[in-house]
């Protein structure tokens, strides 16, 4: 199917997630769409699949401009869908899956699950994926269960696959796989819109690159480009940051990680032995695409997540597997990745999101009760000095912009006697002005001769912020290198090319 | 940032922008409405004025007439019956007599009140932390037997027994809370489940406790245990011989205020228990043990119920029976719309406490003047909490703006562990 | 480099082992309780008799001699059987069927409890269990606990949790007492109650889809209104026309042939209507939610409503007509309910609704689990009962617990594992 997208724009309120987007698919091609989490790419697609309706633009398939109102019009016209989170129904078998919504019947209503079955082994042979109709699919490892979701998607005659971020949770085994299969596919005729922010998987299988950033279409590439060409267009540089460094004089070691392993959620090894060594008076940077192991990284020394082995140890205390309250205990400021889940009451006021981590700790409360005028009193001095623009300090979180959530959250771990500052994407989704709020406390923080560790998918904000440069991969560090070091070097560590300099 | 509105335009905005307050005002009114249409519907003197409709142009206004003077007679009923009576009112002012008469409604709605107000406040602690205790009830008839036991079977100075027999009634509750909250903290068991089963087993734990030998009242074959000594009971507050019954109970629920107000608004461990309730990733994230809260939650929600029922006995019957918290007369499940009527707040719940008791002990007055059964306050109880609990539905009805918070929500997974 | 980790796939649950050998324990403390107490407990030459014939002689033309079993031998062979279920528990630790076993325990230990109740040398005046008698008596109540736990399973399915089937229970009997009144026309009471439960169901539905209120705070909210609501009018309409509550009770159809086996043809076969429409209507909904095309699109509903919004399932539409569906189901259960009664009283379904909710759990969610978890509990409640006149020292409150003990165990994972549908409870909301 020939697909081609003409200035999809989608806005949610202020937000631009889509801004005048063209894309072009050609029949028997495999299209990537590449660019970072939170470019817009998912937007597009729901866009696409009739999940969302467009402000602007068109979409044409085969040359005929249509309009897609909901997912069930986008599978009656060949567009399949596979979902990061899949779609399927867990305690259903292969077959029920595939079916559902398109069931074959009998008399009375009855599915006729005999030709459903024959129908998925006669396309299981067809396009090579192999799976049996009769498994239960959670029990089915995740490969198994993504092509349950390609399988469903064909049975429906999609003309057009999206794959949307089809590896994040796949095994490499699995990953080769997949490739195939996608390979296969689009020799067949079929179109594969895949979607995905690896580097490596892109040139391995896209016969065409198309990259966005921030809802923009910002290059197009043919798979022969380098992957530092393309690690460099993905994150962009947008904005140019430049915060005052003063040189400080480095402090002992504060966090030490030796030899850590984390799994994931679903019991795979996501940050493979790291060891790193962050000291007083330095920003020590991750960078790295995202899904790399930082997240589990992060969580493990927050004690929010197991420690597999290794050892994690703050100043003077080992907080391998301890309690998050063992972590903040032993001076650890954490600013989480996803501020409203993680690090806020939205519904709560100011005051208190402002001593959410002390809330026992002189003055804020003694022998059990609460000092409401200390909580104020606190709250009117961070509000003051850290410009928290609010109506008051008794006006719940949720009524604040988002920048200004984020320096409650600032103020809240800077303003209390730390170890280390440990930060995961302290600028996402924030306007430039808060960006650069954010960025001006954790220097100062730094240049008083403290600790921090920054994790952050923006190349801008690594190499404005850090130190040292570390760049994470498949769950390793691949490098430790000076802020200095050109982007398509650090691009190239960041696809997984290892390399051991300066340290 | 919005301009400061004048205080003139800032009350209409208040009342059109269906604030919490508002909606809840708005609800009851829509309570007392869907009332007034059972009555109409089911008086046979209304529905027969109706009938004649079309026989004689008068009848409209007589058939109006008819409904309003039924309506008006049964709520009236209700008021004179629970807050005052006004000519009796007047009579005691101008003699000097007859006090009794007059201060009896309100000392009826303050009995019924009192136990309200402890068990609710236990219900609502739950609710702020993302609780749902629906087994108050339960809690509550093992608070009673426990305290009435204490208090009848055992004997000492008043000075003692008193606290002791509440405290026994804290302890049984507290007990019972206990399960579910280990339940729930330890292997996932769903509360709403567990609590809700509870609620029968100690139903049946009732019956077999004042049927078996060493509780059940002497010389009796009936369902009825042993009565309290008089050294555990709560004394009515103006003495014996006042005929009113409102008992120094009132002071134990004032406690249980000002402790529920403290915990909740002033102490870390309430802290704790509300940042889990509004946020349980962000709780964890922030050091709060979530399991600790849990079952101290349940601790604390039981301990409250068994204390109302301790209360409940100790000022009323003074020793507990078969028919103890049954049915709609479970101040344990009036508990849980009491909670959601007050917002789940100290403040808020005893408002709502007097409500409900006053539609309670009203709807009594109603069915003795006016024959329309006390069971109306129940249906209007009910129906002001069902549009508490859907402020979208208050608002679409009375075309209030503003933004919606959105309905309630408690149940963050399903059944099952 | 390989990304896969060492771990057991996280379909094996460490504690299961544990779990495993705590319900084998349980079983082997039933089985010596039974043992000691049914069993040793009586003096050697104790016997017990089991009557089969009906008490009314009219509906049998049929005759069953009397079994008399020595009281003591008998419990000791039963405790014998329920001992050795222990013991293949703790030593083979069978993964599946944990449950059943669990249930065929159940049922055991309280055939042994009436053997010993009606001993005779005993102190109990009755020194004979009317098997037959008691299966029918206890019919009456399992085939409410099975209408209630059939639209339980309608509306979870569908992912959403209906804990008014007792206020649907009370609609039904209420509305059906007076059709029944009226019409002395049992079809037309049952189509009323369907009416009247189903109206109750879609307000649920409403308030839970289009506002998408708390589903567990409406049900209870709607089962107080209901209860007042039906002894408000109580009051209010049927002592002033007690002719509109009269008092009839269901006929019993006895099908030809069949209703004169013995034993079996009372239990099955001479019922009321209500009891045939119970077990077609098992068959119906077993073979819709797991054979047709829509209990497909019901069951992926309840699972994971994304999923089947994603291949066009209107999933707030299923919900409607499910939660309808089974609140018209459990009307109809407070129908049957009231024609075993002859009329409606106030507060007479006290906690049914509930059971039935607790037979839905420990029935897995299936219809055919809850015909048996419902067969359980109505015999627990129906003996509880029943077993006053045996003059039985222990409380026969402790057996009313049972059914809810058991039910608390299951959802605390105690005794075997139970999954509610995935999205039980949770509000749905369209992007």
């Amino acid at each position: 199917m020939h697909l081609e997208l003409r200035g999809i724009t989608k806005r949610f309120g202020s937000l631009i997630a889509n801004d005048h987007i063209d894309l072009e698919v050609q029949p028997g091609q495999v299209h990537s769409l590449l660019g970072e989490n939170g470019a817009g790419k998912s937007t597009l697609m729901n866009v696409l699949f009739g999940l969302l309706t467009p402000d602007e633009g068109q979409i044409a398939l085969n040359g005929e401009v249509v309009e897609i109102h909901n997912p069930g019009e986008a599978v009656r016209r060949g567009i399949g869908m596979v979902h990061q989170h899949f779609m399927l129904v867990p305690v259903f078998s292969v077959t029920e899956n595939v079916v559902l919504g398109f069931e074959p019947t009998t008399s009375l209503n009855r599915v006729d699950y005999r030709q459903a079955r024959d129908d998925i082994r006669r396309l299981s042979h067809k396009f090579n994926l192999d799976v049996d109709p009769d498994a239960i699919v959670e029990n089915l490892p995740v490969g198994l269960q993504q092509r349950v979701e390609i399988l469903k998607a064909l049975s429906h005659d999609a003309e057009l696959l999206i794959l949307d971020e089809p590896t994040a949770v796949l095994t490499p085994q699995e990953i080769d796989s997949l490739m195939t299969i996608v390979r296969s596919l689009a020799d067949s005729g079929k179109s594969v819109l895949f979607i995905t922010h690896k580097l490596k998987e892109v040139k391995a299988i896209a016969d065409k690159i198309t990259v966005i950033r921030h809802g923009r279409v910002v290059g197009r590439a043919e798979p022969s480009a380098s992957e530092g060409e393309l690690a460099s267009l993905m994150v962009g540089r947008d904005v140019q940051l430049t915060v005052e460094k003063t040189p400080t004089s480095l402090g002992e070691d504060v966090l030490r990680l030796r030899d850590v392993v984390v799994l994931d959620d679903r019991g795979l090894v996501a940050v493979n032995g790291v060891s790193l060594d962050v000291r007083a008076g330095e920003i020590v940077a991750i960078a790295g695409v995202q899904g790399n192991g930082q997240t589990e990284l992060v969580e493990a020394i927050a004690g929010m997540r197991p420690v597999a082995s290794g050892e994690i140890t703050l100043g003077e205390r080992d907080i391998t597997n301890c309690t998050p309250r063992q972590a903040l205990d032993a001076g650890l400021g954490h600013i989480p990745e996803d501020r409203q889940r993680d690090g806020l009451i939205l519904s709560m006021s100011v005051a208190d999101n402002l001593v959410l981590n002390t809330p026992r700790r002189a003055p804020f409360a003694r022998r059990g009760t609460r000092n409401l005028a200390a909580v104020n009193t606190n709250a009117d001095a961070l509000v003051g000095r850290f410009d928290i623009r609010t109506t008051s300090t008794q006006a719940p979180v949720s009524s604040l912009s988002g920048g200004n959530q984020q320096k409650v959250i600032v103020a809240r771990e800077l303003s209390r006697p730390l170890e280390l500052l440990l930060a995961s994407q302290p600028t996402r989704g924030l306007d430039v002005g808060s960006i650069e709020y954010v960025h001006r406390q954790i220097v100062a923080y730094r240049n008083e001769g403290h600790a921090a560790l920054i994790v952050s998918s923006e190349l801008d904000e690594v190499l404005a912020l850090g130190d040292r440069v570390a760049v994470m991969f498949e769950g390793q560090i691949s490098g430790v290198v000076a802020p200095t070091t050109s982007r398509e070097t650090i691009g190239l560590l960041m696809a997984g090319t290892r390399e051991t300099s300066a340290d | 940032m919005p301009t400061e509105p004048t205080t003139k335009r800032s009350w209409r905005i208040h009342a059109t922008t269906g604030s919490p307050v508002v909606v809840t005002v708005f609800a009851l009114l829509l309570g007392l409405m869907v009332g007034a249409v059972v009555i109409i519907t089911t008086t046979p003197a209304v529905l027969d004025a109706w009938r004649g409709l079309f026989h004689s142009w008068s009848a409209p206004a007589h058939a109006l007439n008819v409904t309003f003077d039924n309506v008006g007679a049964a709520y009236r009923a209700m008021f004179t019956g629970s807050i005052i009576n006004p000519p009796q009112l007047w009579h005691s002012l101008v003699t000097g007599r007859g006090w009794t008469n007059s201060l009896t409604p309100l000392s009826e709605t303050l009995t019924y009140a009192t136990p309200l107000v402890i068990v609710s406040i236990g219900v609502g602690i739950a609710f702020q932390t993302g609780l749902f205790n629906i087994g108050a009830n339960g809690q509550a008839v093992i608070g009673g037997i426990a305290g009435a036991a204490m208090g009848s079977m055992v004997h000492m100075p008043s000075v003692f027994h008193l606290p002791l027999s509440l405290l026994a009634g804290v302890a049984g509750g507290a007990l019972c809370g206990a399960i579910p909250g280990l339940l729930k903290a330890y292997t996932g068991a769903h509360e709403v489940i567990v609590t809700l089963m509870f609620n029968y087993v100690t139903y049946a734990f009732l019956l077999f406790a004042v049927l078996s030998t060493p509780f059940q009242q002497p010389g009796q074959q009936n369902d009825i245990g042993r009565t309290m000594d008089s050294s555990a009971q709560l004394a009515p507050l103006f003495g014996a011989h006042s005929g009113l019954r409102v008992s120094y109970g009132i002071f134990v629920a004032a406690a249980v205020v000002l402790f529920a107000w403290w915990l909740l608004n002033r102490s870390s461990i309430g802290f704790d228990f509300r940042v889990t309730g509004a946020n349980p990733a962000a709780a964890r994230a922030s050091g709060i043990n979530a399991k600790t809260v849990i079952v101290l939650v349940f601790l604390i929600s039981g301990g409250l119920a068994g204390l109302a029922g301790v209360v409940q006995v100790a000022s009323t019957t003074h020793y507990v029976d078969g028919g103890f918290l049954i049915g709609n007369a479970g101040i344990g499940f009036t508990a849980i719309t009491v909670a959601l009527l007050g917002r789940n707040r100290p403040v808020g719940i005893v408002w709502a406490s007097l409500l409900f008791a006053a539609l309670g002990v009203g709807g009594r007055n109603m069915q003795s003047l006016t024959g329309i059964p006390l069971d109306l306050a129940t249906v209007i109880q009910s129906a002001i909490v069902l549009f508490v609990a859907t402020p979208l539905l208050v608002k679409e009805i009375f075309r209030l703006r503003g933004t919606t918070q959105g309905s309630l929500q408690l149940a963050t997974k399903g059944w099952g562990s | 480099m390989t990304l896969l980790a060492t771990t057991p796939p996280h379909h094996a649950h460490p504690t299961d082992d544990r779990r495993v050998y705590a319900v084998g324990v349980f079983m082997a403390l039933i089985g010596l309780f039974t043992l000691l107490v049914f069993g040793l407990g009586c003096v050697a030459r104790a016997s017990s008799s089991l009557t089969f014939n009906p008490i009314s002689v009219v509906n049998a033309p049929w005759h069953v001699g009397a079994l008399t079993l020595n009281a003591r031998w008998t419990n000791v062979v039963v405790s014998l059987v329920i001992l050795v279920g222990a013991g293949e528990v703790l030593l083979r630790r069978p993964r599946r069927g944990l449950m059943t076993r669990f249930g065929v325990v159940a049922v055991l230990f309280l055939v042994a409890l009436l053997i010993w109740a009606a001993r005779s040398p005993g102190p109990s005046p009755i020194d004979f269990i009317n098997v037959t008698s008691i299966l029918v008596g206890a019919s009456a109540t399992v085939m409410v606990l099975i209408f209630g736990a059939l639209s339980g399973v309608m509306c979870e399915r569908a992912g959403v949790v209906n804990i008014a089937i007792e206020g649907q229970f009370i609609a039904g009997a209420f509305v059906g007492s007076i059709f029944a009144s009226i019409t002395n026309d049992f079809f037309l009471a049952a189509l009323a109650g369907l009416v009247a439960g189903a109206l109750i169901g879609w307000l649920l539905a409403f308030f839970a889809l289009r506002y998408q209120s708390d589903q567990i705070i409406v049900g209870v909210v709607l089962v107080t209104m209901l209860g007042s609501l039906s002894s408000y009018l109580n009051l209010q309409v049927f002592t002033p026309y007690p002719n509109l509550n009269l008092g009839n009770l269901a006929p019993n159809l006895p099908i030809p042939l069949l209703a004169k086996i013995p034993v079996l043809g009372p239990v099955f076969f001479n019922q009321p209507g209500f009891f045939y429409a119970m077990i077609i209507l098992v068959g119906v909904v077993s073979f819709a939610l797991f054979k047709t095309r829509y209990g497909l699109h019901v069951r992926a509903v309840g699972e994971h409503p994304r999923a089947a919004a994603t291949v066009g399932i209107n999933v707030v539409r299923v919900r409607y007509l499910n939660v309808t569906l089974g609140g018209a189901i459990a009307g109809l259960g407070g129908v049957a309910f009231m024609a075993t009664k002859g009329q409606f009283q106030v507060g007479y379904t006290s906690g049914l609704g509930y059971i039935a909710l607790a037979a839905l759990i420990f029935g897995r969610w299936r219809p055919s689990g809850a015909v048996v978890a419902s067969i359980i509990f109505g015999l627990s409640v129906y003996l509880s009962y029943d077993l006053v006149t045996y003059q039985v020292p222990v409380s026969i409150y402790v057996l009313q617990m049972f059914p809810y003990l058991i039910t608390i165990a299951v959802v605390a994972g105690l005794i075997g594992r139970v999954r509610a549908p995935a999205a039980d409870g949770l509000p749905y909301k369209r992007d």
